[in-house]
């Protein structure tokens, strides 16, 4: 698993997570995640757009992180979920409860329409 | 000798970082679970196979976790059982044994952080379990009906 917290802009933090979010990866996301919390940015972009595979451990970690920002009023967004963690959101029902959440990847035609602009 | 009479077995410490091997096997098992081998695999047979291991690496994770609770000496066993349209996946362990009927089932809009493996599980395979030493769970899939229904009359039900 590779974590990148990244500043998009004031105020608004990124964080994209590769791979696997699993029972042995999710410590390390942890401490990724205190550090991102403590600054409580306005807002979180979370991209698992590259995240492979996630299983029930993981799944608490970005939970928490949900929780956490939402402690402090900030706002979340997971976005580009596709195949195997997609999935496993929507067994969990994590697609309805996390509202305003757009987890689902873009389609092809809508990166390509946004990639032109 | 029918094919999968004679299961895939592994055996091996019942330690997080053995798990990749372990989910490797299922998903090469998974491909033997081919109603027509000659056609490639559909999104049916891709969605049966990711469930598959996402509901293996849930159950190896919770022998480790909480069978063997931080032991490290602990010992799995793996026997997998395929056929042509279903696979069946026992795991085997001489921890602490638990009931998965007495797990209770998490309160999704309630966002827990916790407690999901199980459920996870059940959602995706059937189970079975029988407590002892060791310790037997067993997780069976099938196919979904529609990608079943291409099978010759036949030919259903003669799987191993």
């Amino acid at each position: 698993m590779t974590v990148t917290i990244s500043a998009k802009e004031a105020g608004t933090a990124r964080i994209k997570i590769e791979g696997e979010l699993d029972t042995v990866t999710v410590p390390d996301l942890r401490n990724q995640i205190d550090k991102l919390v403590a600054d409580e940015p306005k807002r979180v972009e979370v991209d698992l757009s590259t995240l492979r595979m996630l299983d029930s451990s993981g799944v608490g970690a970005l939970v928490s992180l949900y929780k956490r920002v939402r402690a402090y009023s900030g706002e979340i967004v997971m976005i580009g979920l596709r195949d195997q963690p997609l999935a496993i959101f929507r067994r969990l029902r994590l697609d309805r409860v996390m509202i305003g959440t757009d987890i689902a990847a873009p389609s092809t035609a809508q990166k390509q329409s946004s990639s032109n602009h | 000798m029918m094919p999968g009479s004679v299961p895939i077995k592994l055996s091996m410490l019942g330690r997080v970082q053995h798990r990749d091997i372990v989910l490797r096997a299922v998903a090469a098992a998974c491909k033997l679970v081919r109603p027509q081998p000659t056609l490639p695999p559909d999104a049916d047979w891709n969605d049966f196979r990711m469930q598959v291991v996402t509901a293996v690496s849930e159950a190896f994770n919770n022998i480790v976790l909480h069978s063997y609770a931080g032991r490290e000496d602990g010992i799995i066993e793996m026997n997998i059982r395929t056929g042509r349209n279903h696979i069946s996946v026992e795991l085997r362990d001489f921890g602490d044994s638990f009931d998965p009927n007495e797990i209770p089932e998490p309160d999704l809009d309630r966002l827990p952080e916790s407690g999901l493996g199980m459920f996870i599980i059940k959602e995706l395979m059937e189970i079975s379990y029988r407590p002892g030493r060791p310790n037997v769970l067993t997780l069976s899939k099938r196919l979904t009906d529609s990608h079943a229904g291409v099978l010759p009359e036949a030919t259903k039900g003669g799987e191993a």
